[in-house]
């Protein structure tokens, strides 16, 4: 009898237990790039929240809302996942340039550049956007008393006549909002400097109030870091501008590539 | 086939055929309260109300951002709000209950469903009640919704506006879904529910711990104020991905009017309370131009239950509802055996808002002379000898007496000499910076290792913790531990490691040995009149910012200025001189309010939390506090202060859209109608 019981139970665990399930390991590649529009280069951007972000919804799952998948663009402006289930897309960029899903005050959709891709096996996107601002190094740092010196050029990426013409209509436009508030020289021992990886021991903040900065665009602008940085070390820095305009709620800086300095 | 199974098959087909229902065993379950025994007079009600006060949003001893509310361990009120920092909860708050608990939301639903259900069944019973006990009850429902609706507001913006009982399994759930409505509509849902509530409520409370009207007056003010606040200075909007409603932010096209009705109705409310004249500043032991009467009066005031200040008071009572204040936030000297203490260190920043004291230009404590050495003082109590009075009852600053000790703060002993004056201590290798780049503990500075200019001379002393001290032998024999004995240390952190210790709630008369967790009994006032004479005052004047002077025939300027000149007084601050304007105003409510949970709100419906500067960066990108850091000079006999960043360098930081939580992810991924904030 007792025997008749293991035997019986052990029946019941069997027929309770999942068939197999039915879903493969995501395995579909999705690469792309974040370029400017006008020039082709592509928008450097910072390792985090406060860069550019790639949001990814599937469509092609019916069964429920589409989630949001976000990844964080590297520093160089490109994005990579290799790990995405097979099927239909709505993929958008957000960061530092024009927004490319635009509403209105009525939360109307004006304008929709994202992009609906079929991913499947390795599939590449381009976005062209608008950065708001273009940032380019001037001569080489130097080095003097553990502080670095270097020159930076800020100019528009995005004229202003296009940019009030784009973000108007969205509401609550103000001329204002094409202001630089504030350039960044950013510090870090490691290559990823940016807003969420920089030694405020050493970086230099400068907050331009109203259109201060106005007259200083395309002029070169020369930073020098904060602190003593240790003799020997290897720091990287980045600089980093933004305006007075928030894109998905955060205002976003556009950099130039990072430098690597070796502190004699 | 054996007799005994026919016997089995007969009963099974019986038992079958008499599954069917009847009427009479269709009996409501005797364990079960039903709801003509709740509605069936006071008594039931009052069970009712008991299962709804225990679910309150109220922010007092048992609330605190890390671990959100009903929760006692490690109340540190004012370690968020920028007052105070402590080892267990120093940093911004940017979302809420990530210790434990988890987010508020799942919590809120279960009162709101209570009050709904009350307010939906009780009129069915109403002849069961008086026409005031049934007004009361009515007035306890709206109140309770509007509470659960400002909480839930002030946290995520718009709000599925649930205000009557969703049945189910009644109803399939796909058809209970309510999706969250706009911000606007919710801060006007608050607004209608304390005006239902304000109408129905009783002037003065049936029972001890219930609301009364201006119980709901109070509360609708500081709501209606964070409505205006957030309608006015909020920059963070957009629209739900599955809704397309701008479920935060304002519309900018109706945002300046939103903000001027929610000014008014914040001002109104508080102007009620005032003309009511049935609460007043607590002035019991109050005498003009004696500091030490109007300290003991700012001492006592927590304790009195019979304040006229108090509108309303959480309380405790031990063992059966008792909390943990005094263990967590005890001066380390006077530690209970648990070994919980100094929770809450005010930072040098908070120290500075109050009078009394000198300052340099730019509004920092003066340490330093006109050749940039520091001043010397007798006693370590001297820097702060004519500090107001306020600030003495909340903080207890080096050297001063509780519970019949002094409490003895002290970073350290310097025995160089004093000669031509001692140079700031922040010097490494010859170079003295008091900047982020500086020394962060005084273990790294030149005179603790001997370096620069005390090259093979140690003259600095300190203590790591408080068993494991350096020790100086003084001039006259006798030896000295370097540090305090209740700090500051940084090795634990749990020991006035700004330089200060709080003293506000803190029970003057606990015995030592009682000092431990949950043995607290002292009450929580969550409301008080001089929050009122605040609201006034900030109403008033962001409606003078928005064109109005006047208001029903009230002068909004010397509405506020009268205010904000009553409460300086009392705490006996400097005497207002120039006009109360908004800035001023809310200076002296971070001083006023603070160690509340109310400047936790504050500064961010005014959304300076991230912006406003502090000690040269902004929370945005990260600020620091400062600490006042008592040192004896064992040459001189002297003391000496250094201040400047506090030694553990805890970074606040948080982001705009921080102003904002985000909505709990599964409740928005399981839902199809419960919309992520925008952006996130």
């Amino acid at each position: 009898m007792k025997n008749h019981l293991i035997l019986i139970s052990f029946l019941f665990i069997t027929l309770y237990s999942c068939k197999v399930d039915n879903y493969d390991l995501p395995g579909e590649t999705l690469r792309g790039r974040v370029v400017d529009a006008a020039t082709g280069e592509p928008v450097l951007t910072d390792q985090g929240s406060e860069g550019t972000r790639v949001r990814m919804r599937e469509l092609s799952w019916k069964e429920a809302a589409p989630e949001n998948l976000d990844i964080f663009c590297m520093k160089e402006g490109i994005f990579q996942n290799t790990k995405v289930f097979r099927g239909y897309y709505n993929i958008r960029v957000d960061g530092a340039f024009i927004p490319l899903v635009r509403l209105n005050a009525d939360g109307d959709t004006l304008a929709d550049e994202s992009q609906n891709v079929e991913i499947k096996g390795v599939t590449t996107v381009e976005f062209k956007v608008q950065p708001f601002l273009k940032l380019e190094w001037v001569g080489t740092p130097t080095v003097k008393d553990g502080k670095v010196t270097a020159t930076v050029k800020v100019t528009r990426a995005v004229s202003p006549a296009d940019f009030k013409a784009k973000i108007e209509p969205m509401g609550g436009y103000s001329d204002d909002m094409l202001n630089v508030t504030d350039v960044r020289l950013f510090v870090s021992e490691v290559p990823f400097v940016g807003y969420r990886e920089w030694d405020n021991r050493y970086s230099t903040i400068i907050e331009y109030p109203g259109d201060a900065f106005e007259p200083l665009l395309g002029k070169p602008v020369t930073i020098t870091t904060q602190g003593v940085i240790p003799a020997g070390r290897t720091v990287f820095i980045r600089a980093a501008a933004r305006i007075n305009y928030a894109t998905e709620n955060i205002k976003r800086h556009n950099y130039n590539e990072a430098l690597r300095v070796d502190i004699p | 086939m054996k007799p005994k199974y026919v016997l089995f098959i007969l009963i099974a087909v019986l038992g079958c055929a008499f599954t069917s229902c009847k009427d009479y065993l269709d009996i409501p379950p005797k364990n079960i309260i039903q709801d003509k025994d709740v509605f069936s007079g006071t008594k039931g009600m009052m069970l009712y109300l008991s299962r709804m006060y225990s679910q309150m949003p109220f922010e007092d001893f048992k609330y605190s951002p890390q671990r959100q509310f009903f929760d006692d361990w490690l109340v540190t009120p004012g370690t968020s709000e920028g007052s105070s920092i402590g080892r267990d909860a120093g940093a911004a708050m940017v979302n809420e209950g990530s210790q434990r608990n988890n987010e508020y939301w799942g919590r809120a639903f279960a009162l709101l469903r209570d009050a709904n259900y009350l307010l939906e069944n009780l009129p069915t019973y109403k002849a069961n009640f008086s026409d005031a006990e049934y007004n009361d009850f009515i007035g306890e429902g709206y109140f309770a919704r509007a509470m659960v609706f400002y909480a839930l507001a002030k946290r995520y913006g718009g709000m599925p506006l649930v205000t009557s009982v969703l049945k189910y399994p009644e109803n399939p759930a796909a058809e209970l879904e309510v999706p969250r409505a706009t911000e606007e509509e919710t801060w006007d849902q608050v607004l209608a529910d304390f005006n239902k509530a304000i109408e129905n409520l009783p002037e003065t409370s049936p029972v001890r711990g219930y609301a009364n009207k201006y119980v709901a007056l109070g509360f609708k003010s500081e709501a209606m104020l964070f409505a205006g606040c957030v309608a006015k200075y909020n920059k963070i909007t957009g629209f739900g991905q599955k809704t397309k409603v701008r479920v935060i932010g304002f519309d900018p096209n109706k945002a300046a009017a939103a903000s001027k009705k929610y000014f008014e109705e914040a001002y109104n409310a508080a102007s009620e309370i005032m003309k009511s004249g049935k609460y007043s500043l607590y002035k019991q032991k109050w005498a003009a131009n004696d500091k030490e009467a109007q300290y003991q009066n700012m001492v006592d005031m927590w304790f009195d239950l019979s304040s006229p200040e108090n509108i309303y008071i959480k309380e405790y009572k031990y063992p059966d509802l008792a909390h943990g204040y005094d263990a967590y936030n005890i001066p380390r000297q006077l530690m209970g055996g648990n070994g919980y203490s100094a929770g809450n260190c005010p930072v040098l920043d908070f120290v500075e808002l109050f009078d009394g004291f000198a300052k340099n230009p730019d509004g920092t404590i003066k340490v330093l002379d006109a050749n940039g050495k520091y001043l010397l003082f007798d006693k370590v109590t001297d820097i702060f000898a004519n500090a107001e009075p306020r600030l003495r009852a909340y903080v207890i600053l080096p050297g001063d007496v509780f519970k019949g000790q002094e409490i003895e703060i002290r970073r350290g002993i310097y025995t160089g000499s004093a000669a031509g004056g001692i140079a700031p201590l922040r010097t490494v290798n010859g170079i003295t910076d008091y900047g982020l780049s500086g020394a962060s503990n005084y273990n790294q500075v030149d005179a603790y290792l001997a370096k620069g200019a005390f090259a093979g001379k140690k003259s600095l002393f300190l203590s790591t913790n408080s068993t494991n001290h350096e020790t100086v032998k003084l001039p006259d024999g006798t030896v000295m531990n370097a540090g305090g004995k209740s700090g500051p240390f940084t090795a634990d952190r749990t020991a006035a490691y700004t330089g200060f210790t709080v003293r506000k709630w803190l029970n003057p008369n606990m015995p030592q040995a009682d000092v431990l967790e949950g043995q607290s009994e002292q009450p929580f006032i969550l409301m008080r009149y001089a929050e009122i004479l605040l609201n006034a005052a900030e109403a008033g004047a962001e409606l003078i910012a928005a064109g109005e002077s006047s208001l029903d025939g009230d002068d909004l300027q010397a509405i506020a200025f009268n205010a904000i000149k009553d409460i300086r007084e009392r705490a006996g601050a400097d005497p207002l001189t120039g006009p109360a304007t908004i800035p001023v105003i809310r200076r002296e409510r971070r001083k006023e309010l603070a160690f509340e949970h109310k400047v936790l709100w504050d500064i961010r419906r005014w959304r300076t939390q991230h912006s406003d500067m502090l000690n040269g960066s902004t929370q945005q990108d990260g600020a620091y506090y400062r600490g006042l850091y008592p040192f004896y000079s064992s040459v001189t006999g002297k003391y000496f202060f250094d201040a400047g960043f506090e030694e553990s360098r805890t970074r606040f930081r948080m982001t705009e859209q921080e102003y904002y939580f985000a909505i709990p992810a599964g409740e928005v991924s399981k839902s199809p109608a419960i919309d992520q904030q925008p952006g996130r």
